[in-house]
């Protein structure tokens, strides 16, 4: 970890020193990590590509502003969490005209139906990955990345915080918020199982 | 008894429990079934697996987005630092060529010295050869002054021949400074201390002329009447060159 670090800052060191080739290194040593958190945010796996390549560019551009005692890893892992964050708030979902189901007026977005199958005509074996991919969208942009960081990277409240440039307090209740609706989206099939 | 909120229950099934929560777990059965619960709900949310990416994949992003990545310039520091190296090794050489110059011409000046001494162990022709040097320096410095006199202070090209001659007649002036006190002529000597003080002045104004140097010169000059002082001893002199009687007493 160390030794990447290490390695790492050089790259930086020579890319400020002119040497743009030197930038593939951290490409290189970055890019799965990143399309891990990227798909899970945006759920498409074309998206997380985008999402990939739109981070190291993004990266790249503001190189000059990278503080030498940050890590590259956590700071290009922020980026990508950002892009994330822009690629799945502009998409609309589906096309297909939705019913307002609530609202959150603390992050001013609309929520809206779930129009997959209900729990009862799927098979208990791909019931819980496919209930659960559907309760994922019914949340908002910034709970479901709240969510992913929380639940599936396992990151701490302040990480969080500081990827989606918020308060840790705020990244508190938008975790709180995901985990509260998707536990009542996933209600049934523990009824039913 | 207060129960721990739903937000708090989602805190400690995350390992992220307030104190005081955990505190309140370790005494409340149904709390602590709450996050139970909470902890089965959560663990039936499983990570979603993205997609496997090879090793090459790294190097395939690096493909698609390398062609819009501008170079970065070497940092300007560097190209300043070089540039600064070379402009104070410049600056080190002038110096080194103006202290060189201006030691030459005290040698030079103190190298002419001796004909001017060595009159003093003969007073008969010593008088004809001081009068001839010192009226050739007055009329320098009388030319000097003049140029200053009017000398453009914002022009800051005319500096360096002033400074130059300056330099030149302050070593001169010394000499003659000298010989007028061993004279005993007070009112050449007292006109003479008074050329010395601009003239160096001039010559070795701290950081170099300027402007206002130049303007605070000009302002001495006018204010002493050292030009006409100059103008006076340099015809006294000039009377004592053609062997006519001066005007005024004292001589040189």
């Amino acid at each position: 970890m160390v030794q990447m670090r290490k390695d790492d800052h050089e790259a930086i060191r020579a890319v400020l020193a002119g040497d743009k080739e030197a930038y593939s290194a951290l490409v290189v040593r970055h890019s799965r990590t990143l399309f891990r958190v990227a798909f899970r945010i945006t759920g498409n796996e074309a998206d997380a590509d985008e999402v990939v390549q739109d981070a190291f560019v993004r990266g790249y551009r503001k190189l000059e502003g990278f503080e030498s005692r940050s890590d590259f890893g956590t700071w290009i892992y922020r980026i990508a969490v950002r892009c994330a964050l822009d690629k799945v708030s502009g998409r609309r979902p589906d096309g297909v005209s939705r019913v307002a189901e609530e609202n959150d007026p603390e992050q001013n977005e609309m929520q809206v139906a779930d129009m997959a199958a209900g729990p009862d005509r799927l098979l208990l074996s791909g019931e819980i990955a496919a209930l659960q991919q559907s309760a994922m969208h019914c949340l908002t942009p910034t709970e479901r990345a709240a969510f992913v960081l929380r639940h599936m990277e396992d990151r701490s409240t302040e990480e969080i915080g500081a990827a989606l440039g918020m308060q840790p307090n705020a990244a508190k209740q938008a975790v709180f918020r995901a985990v509260q609706k998707l536990r009542r989206r996933l209600a049934p099939l523990r009824v039913n199982a | 008894m207060m129960h721990l909120s739903q937000e708090d229950l989602v805190g400690l099934a995350y390992g992220e429990g307030a104190p005081a929560a955990d505190h309140h777990l370790s005494g409340c059965a149904e709390c602590a079934r709450s996050v139970a619960e909470m902890k089965s709900d959560l663990a039936e949310l499983k990570p979603l697996d993205a997609p496997i990416r090879d090793e090459n994949y790294g190097e395939r992003v690096w493909e698609a987005i390398e062609g819009t990545l501008p170079r970065y310039q070497a940092p300007r520091w560097k190209w300043l630092g070089s540039r600064l190296v070379w402009g104070l090794g410049y600056a080190a050489v002038c110096a080194v060529l103006v202290a060189g110059a201006f030691y030459a011409g005290r040698v030079w000046e103190h190298g002419r010295k001796p004909p001017v001494t060595a009159s003093t162990s003969t007073p008969q022709p010593r008088q004809p050869i001081v009068v001839v040097v010192l009226s050739d320096h007055l009329d320098r410095s009388e030319r000097l002054l003049v140029e200053l006199k009017h000398v453009d202070a914002h022009n800051s090209e005319m500096f360096p021949p002033l400074r130059d001659e300056a330099r030149t007649l302050l070593a001169a002036n010394r000499v003659c400074r000298k010989d007028a006190e061993q004279a005993g002529d007070p009112a050449l000597e007292g006109a003479l201390d008074h050329l010395d003080h601009l003239l160096g002045q001039l010559a070795n104004q701290p950081g170099g002329l300027n402007t206002a140097a130049i303007a605070h010169l000009q302002d001495e000059m006018n204010a002493d009447g050292l030009l006409f002082e100059v103008r006076v001893l340099r015809s006294r002199v000039h009377d004592q060159k053609s062997g006519r009687k001066p005007t005024n007493g004292g001589t040189a």
